[in-house]
């Protein structure tokens, strides 16, 4: 079953000066979301952008993967704690995108958990939809 | 993961603690968000940028405009789960503006948002814009 997620933007005047807000989503979660090309490009000042919202996509995505492939192999994560931090380079794009994971797995190996992140990091749709990023880093490790 | 859940927060504090879950994700969002929504967001506020820096750059900065994008995912020959589309659609309100100019600056700010050239990897990117006043599908 194909699934649709909307959201709705509102933005004023030109892209310098102009600024912007995310009014709305489909599930209603997040909403009222100030965005402007100063925060993007620079200094945040607790606002979002869309590298941000990629960022928090990803890391989203990685983990539901990551957890489907431990529960298959036999070894349910208690927990994963998931970072993604996502470079932007005005001009040139999304340059990189650090993917960090600390799992508490009982009864994984090191090396095993690793390669199962290796493998989220291949399969989840978003990054194959993010495949056109000239890094994506991964860094696995279990806690405990 | 069919029975597990998360929470997703941002590294600068404009959301936390987002709840969401592979329901909510594939099936409905009963209030969750999703990875297929929060690309929508970036998506959408990309291209709004992206929209305001070509009218802007052709004399023409938009007084105000509505970008929906809407990420679909679906489920693949294979049976595993890809982002197939991205639909964007605008209405700018832009004062001396012809609907097709105002087409021509709408697809190459789609191809000048960096996220549309990411995405095309996987999903078919479409736009659609219209002014303010005009019938939607003009």
């Amino acid at each position: 079953m194909a699934t649709d997620r909307k959201a709705e933007v509102t933005w004023h005047g030109d892209l310098m000066s102009g600024s912007g807000r995310i009014d709305s989503v489909t599930s209603g979660a997040i909403g009222g979301l100030d965005v402007d090309w100063r925060a993007r490009s620079e200094d945040a000042q607790s606002k979002t952008s869309p590298e941000e919202l990629i960022a928090a996509a990803h890391a989203a995505c990685f983990s539901m993967a990551l957890s489907n492939g431990l529960a298959q192999a036999g070894h349910p994560a208690d927990e994963l704690k998931t970072s993604a931090t996502v470079t932007f380079q005005p001009g040139e794009g999304i340059t990189k995108i650090a993917l960090q994971v600390a799992g508490n797995v009982p009864g994984m190996s090191q090396d095993d958990f690793r390669q199962a992140a290796e493998t989220a990091k291949e399969n989840c749709p978003v990054s194959k939809a993010l495949a056109g990023v000239p890094e994506i880093s991964l860094d696995a490790r279990l806690e405990g | 993961m069919a029975r597990g859940n998360g929470a997703i927060s941002a590294a600068t504090g404009a959301f936390s603690a987002l709840p969401y879950s592979l329901a909510s994700r594939v099936e409905r969002p009963d209030g969750k968000t999703s990875p297929e929504e929060l690309l929508a967001a970036a998506h959408a506020a990309c291209y709004a940028m992206s929209l305001a820096g070509e009218l802007a750059s052709a004399g023409t900065p938009p007084d105000h405009l509505d970008v929906h994008a809407t990420v679909t995912l679906d489920q693949v020959e294979d049976g595993s789960h890809r982002i197939v589309a991205s639909e964007l659609l605008a209405r700018a309100r832009v004062d001396e503006m012809d609907a097709e100019t105002l087409s021509r600056l709408a697809a190459s700010a789609s191809e000048g948002c960096p996220f549309t050239k990411l995405i095309e990897a996987s999903a078919t990117v479409t736009v659609n814009a219209t002014l303010e006043g005009e019938t939607d599908g003009d």
